[in-house]
């Protein structure tokens, strides 16, 4: 059984390929080697629009499209998770901030100028 | 008399609001032992907000009674005070109201602002990310080497494939190890009140100072546990290297500079640290550090709650 968020990322992904809106009928299909019941779709459509990456048209039925490209939601995931607007808090443990290349230097040196402590035995 | 109680917590509060705070963020000892240091600032941290309020409070209340608990009691059922009440016990008073609002309301506020662009990023990350080779942590698509956890109820351990790519196994396991010893012990809840009370109190470089030394002390904790967990022949190499490498530092050998200073840096202070490990702390000193922690706490309780022995 898929994980609601494996479904997500299936969804978008048709939906980020496919050419214009798409309908829930035609995604259903699209996925059919996942065996979705048609009310699945519309459940992990719901919860895309609730956290705005689809939108849907007026026409009957219903078509979806993603609010953004592909590329326009990776952007937008490196410049807010990561980049300079990313709240620091959030991503709590981000294993290495930004760093300027006189410091990346300066690590560099320090790591060669060292023996290794494993080396010897302490 | 509430009087020499509220001098006593108003010179506790200047310590703990300048000098305390200044002195440990300087001090030699803590990268020998983070835990121990990061237990000290959150004692800080809390007897610092609990002695400046209880000043205040003190001061505020006097006219009600002889002890904290007596006076507030007399004043909560309107019962008429035993001295004059002048002007400035209405000020500290208010004061008091003031500040316990703020530092708990910038707390809160924290808390839920940060839980929502955590939300907004693992919604973002949740619909590019795939799961990686090693158990429990997802591939993200990108070429700069990043490593990073979302913490909550449903924590996101997340590696770029740049650092997939650049690293050997040995390494990944080590920024893998790293990231999740600040998932299972929680530090960001050990950030959280550092984060808040430099919101809270910009004029007060202290705080500031606080913060910083926080964070590079849940870097060094984690740095350590991870190190606890890893089975390679040379594990501080293994994370040295991981982390030059993450800071973009994996080109060839550059050219000997050394005039700069690396250890002025938190990261350098890191690799520095793993490289040449710095001796652990005596028990002892472990165990004076620890116990004054716990009298930094006692002390202002004590004080509040305690009736005037003078």
């Amino acid at each position: 059984m898929a994980s609601l968020g494996e479904l997500e990322r299936a969804v978008m992904d048709r939906l980020w390929s496919a050419d214009g809106a798409v309908s829930a009928t035609e995604l259903r299909d699209g996925l059919a080697d996942r065996g979705l019941a048609l009310t699945t779709v519309h459940t992990v459509l719901t919860r895309l629009e609730q956290k705005g990456f689809v939108v849907h048209d007026d026409a009957r039925p219903r078509r979806f499209r993603p609010r953004a490209t592909r590329e326009e939601h990776a952007a937008e995931l490196m410049h807010e998770v990561l980049g300079a607007a990313g709240d620091r808090q959030a991503v709590l443990a981000r294993f290495v901030g930004s760093v300027d290349a006189d410091e990346a230097r300066l690590l560099r040196e320090l790591l060669a100028a060292a023996a290794g402590p494993d080396a010897t035995p302490a | 008399m509430l009087p020499a109680t509220a001098a006593a917590l108003a010179v506790l509060a200047a310590l703990l609001a300048w000098p305390v705070p200044a002195w440990l963020s300087r001090a030699r000892w803590p990268r020998r032992d983070p835990l121990v240091a990061l237990v000290c600032w959150q004692a800080i941290g809390l007897a610092g907000g609990l002695s400046i309020i209880g000043a205040l409070l003190v001061h505020g209340l006097a006219p009600w009674g002889h002890s904290l608990p007596e006076a507030w009691w007399h004043w909560v059922t309107r019962h008429p005070a035993e001295a004059p009440v002048r002007g400035d016990h209405w000020v500290t008073q208010t004061l008091a109201a003031v500040l316990a609002a703020e530092l708990l309301g910038v707390l809160v506020l924290s808390w839920v602002r940060t839980a929502r662009t955590r939300r907004r990023h693992r919604d973002l990350l949740e619909l590019v990310v795939e799961p990686a080779a090693v158990p429990d942590a997802r591939l993200l698509d990108h070429p700069a080497p990043v490593a990073f956890c979302i913490p909550g109820a449903k924590p996101l351990l997340v590696l770029s494939s740049g650092m997939v790519a650049e690293l050997d196994e040995e390494q990944l396991a080590a920024v893998v190890a790293h990231e999740r010893a600040h998932l299972r012990e929680h530090h960001h809840l050990l950030l959280l009140p550092f984060v808040a009370w430099e919101a809270a109190l910009p004029v007060l470089p202290a705080a500031g100072r606080a913060h910083a030394a926080v964070r590079a002390l849940v870097e060094m904790r984690a740095d350590d546990v991870a190190l606890g967990s890893l089975t390679g022949a040379a594990p501080r190499r293994t994370l040295a290297q991981a982390i030059v490498v993450a800071a973009g530092g994996s080109g060839g050998a550059g050219v000997p500079d050394g005039a700069l200073a690396v250890t002025g840096s938190a990261l350098g202070e890191r690799v520095a640290r793993l490289l040449e490990p710095p001796s652990p702390l005596p028990g002892w000193v472990r165990t004076a550090a620890l116990l004054s922690a716990v009298a930094l706490l006692l002390v202002p309780t004590a004080l509040l709650l305690l009736p005037a022995a003078l």
